[in-house]
């Protein structure tokens, strides 16, 4: 029982993070890709690692309004990662719907359709900010694992 | 009895196994560490390859309803730890270890390193995934460019060691590395120079490292083969391509470089040697290059690497 | 070859990442953070609640006064109610410590309440906003601004006018 949770603890210094965007303007995606890319905010201090296939995700971040157009898409993507998972909604976009809440072309708070486990508001959130949501969300994570 | 014994704790401890699979982890650490301090980071902790295979086991493996054959899909990697585990006792330790006879000799040890990249070959078709599917065709159209040379390479390095003690040829690795011992190392050789340059040119490309990591590209093709894998089944891959890395290193000392006193301190020097080329061959030119296109790759391994080779077997058969 | 001597003097150099997650971050003196509201300067004009463009900021009736309330989860830190803002009773802070689980999600809310008062001259319940001073000529001092934020609407309009015929 001890070693599980200490392998647990292990664990969870290795999120692997998928990038969805949900019809997004890129703002929030070029902040993502800042964060891990640029020297400055490393993200791979934490263990995290941009991965390309939604099979190894464990960090969701979800950016854009959802748009009408990709909703199934993300509902999709979504369904392929496999449990446990996290699901961080960055920018205030997929929060509330931001600066186009009540638009008829998107289905903004992705709240309704996905169970979102963080949230990282801004438009877009700085670098900072994405890092301190990904440290909650690994928090969330050792609960679920 | 105890001749089984002694296999057995080679596959499954030392060398192989265990200590190849912690060792092999611990170089793929040190590079993911190194690069980014090229890079200007901070990078991850050094066993970060270690958390991530305790993390895949906590996770559920997926079978895509896609799938071709669940059990090839899943059985597949399993292959490529086993075939990687033999592999990995095969490769000699100079001074310290060499591999038994009834093991398996250098042509053994060729067959089971093409057996990774035929394992994701399986893989990626197994997983019915268009992803999967380019993934093996780039997988193929590479490993039909890279073994050309390694053969001819390989056979360079028997052939000369097999002249000089007296038979034609020596595929016997042991024999290999006692043979530099006294002799000197292949390296300081300047017959094997352009043996030295195509294996150079080999290793990244069996490694799966930048310029040549086009079948498992992950901004191209997602990953190619491995993208419908997920938990346990994605961390057979991982130790796959560890204990890979280890023995095609191994190999690489093996075959040009395999000097160093007997007991611990040979150990240490092997370690020390491994990891400087782990660092020097594959993270420096990681982090300086871009990826090749596959063509481009195909024609480059067709051009250089081969003639090198060519050119290698052509000295050794002459001088 | 310049990437490799770029390689070489940032090994040499060291990493140039930030401490933050493990440390404290550098935060920029203008950032544009968090919405903060200040209830006693507002004069009630209501134009940060127009020109927001995500509305963020709504203004509500209440039996206590008005309320103002601001969602940071669709705010979009564009500053246009600071802008406008006469009194600058809205503005923003540096504050970007925003991220929060979905629990939090509707509390992410700033919100201030302009409190009704009784006018010391018709008793009439009214607003107690800042009087809107700064155009005025000559300009008013401490007490007579004191004086004026006493009264409702209509009598200050009336003080005003009664300031505008002595002077």
């Amino acid at each position: 029982m001890n070693i599980i949770s200490d392998l647990k603890k292990v664990a969870t210094k290795s999120p692997w993070l998928y990038r969805i965007n949900g019809g997004s303007c890129n703002g929030c995606d070029v902040e993502l890709a800042t964060t891990a890319c640029i020297p400055r905010y490393d993200v791979e201090r934490l263990g995290c690692q941009y991965c390309g296939s939604p099979r190894h995700a464990d960090i969701v971040l979800i950016t854009g309004p959802l748009t009408a157009h990709v909703k199934d898409a993300v509902l999709r993507l979504w369904e392929e990662i496999p449990e446990p998972k996290v699901t961080v909604a960055v920018g205030v976009c997929p929060i509330s719907g931001g600066i186009f809440r009540e638009s008829y072309a998107v289905c903004a708070p992705i709240d309704q359709y996905l169970p979102v486990d963080v949230n990282i508001p801004g438009c877009p959130p700085r670098p900072q900010a994405i890092i301190e949501g990904i440290a909650k969300a690994i928090e969330i994570w050792r609960e679920k694992l | 009895m105890s001749n089984q014994v002694t296999l057995l704790s080679a596959v499954l401890l030392f060398p192989g196994g265990l200590f190849a699979l912690l060792f092999g982890l611990a170089l793929k650490g040190a590079d993911r560490r190194v690069a980014a301090r090229l890079q200007g980071r901070v990078g991850p902790p050094l066993m970060q390859p270690l958390f991530d295979l305790v993390k895949l086991g906590f996770k559920r493996t997926m079978v895509p309803s896609t799938t071709a054959s669940e059990t090839v899909f899943l059985g597949a990697p399993l292959v490529g730890v086993v075939s990687m585990l033999i592999a990995a006792a095969l490769v000699p330790i100079s001074g310290v270890y060499s591999p038994d006879p009834m093991l398996g000799n250098l042509l053994v040890l060729l067959y089971l390193l093409m057996v990774p990249g035929i394992v994701l070959m399986v893989a990626g078709s197994a997983s019915g995934s268009p992803y999967g599917a380019i993934g093996f065709s780039r997988e193929m159209a590479l490993m039909l460019a890279y073994e050309g040379p390694l053969v001819l390479v390989v056979a360079a390095v028997a052939l000369r060691t097999g002249w000089s003690e007296g038979h034609v040829i020596s595929f016997s690795l042991t024999e290999i590395v006692r043979h530099q011992q006294v002799h000197g190392a292949f390296l300081f050789d300047p017959v094997m120079w352009p043996a030295v340059a195509a294996f150079v040119f080999f290793y990244p490309a069996n490694l799966g490292i930048v310029p040549f990591d086009i079948p498992e590209a992950e901004t191209e093709v997602l990953e190619g083969p491995l993208l419908e894998y997920s938990g346990p089944a994605l961390g057979l891959f991982k130790i796959m391509s560890a204990l890979k890395a280890v023995v095609v290193l191994g190999l690489g000392i093996a075959l040009f470089m395999p000097l160093a006193p007997s007991g611990v301190l040979g150990l240490a020097v092997w370690l020390v040697e491994m990891l400087v080329l782990m660092l020097v061959g594959v993270t420096v030119v990681r982090v300086s290059v871009g990826r090749m296109r596959i063509d481009q790759a195909f024609a480059f391994f067709l051009k250089w690497p081969l003639l090198f080779a060519a050119a290698s077997l052509a000295v050794v058969v002459v001088v | 070859m310049n990437f490799l001597t770029l390689l070489a003097r940032n090994l040499w150099n060291g990493p140039s990442t930030e401490a933050f997650p493990f440390g404290p971050a550098v935060t920029p003196k203008r950032f544009r953070g968090k919405i903060a509201f200040d209830a006693p300067s507002c004069e009630g004009c209501k134009i940060c609640e127009r020109v927001c463009p995500a509305g963020a900021i709504r203004f509500t009736k209440t039996a206590d006064g008005l309320g103002f309330s601001c969602w940071h989860d669709t705010c979009v830190f564009c500053g246009n109610c600071e802008f406008y803002c006469p009194t600058k009773s809205v503005h923003q802070t540096t504050d970007w410590h925003l991220s929060h689980t979905q629990a939090e999600k509707y509390s992410m809310v700033e919100s201030g309440l302009i409190p009704n008062q009784v006018c010391v001259e018709c008793g009439a319940t009214a607003l107690d906003t800042a009087p809107s001073v700064a155009a005025v000529k000559p300009p008013m001092s401490a007490e007579e601004v004191a004086d004026l934020r006493g009264r409702c609407p209509k009598c200050r309009a009336k003080f005003l006018k009664a300031r505008r015929a002595k002077s």
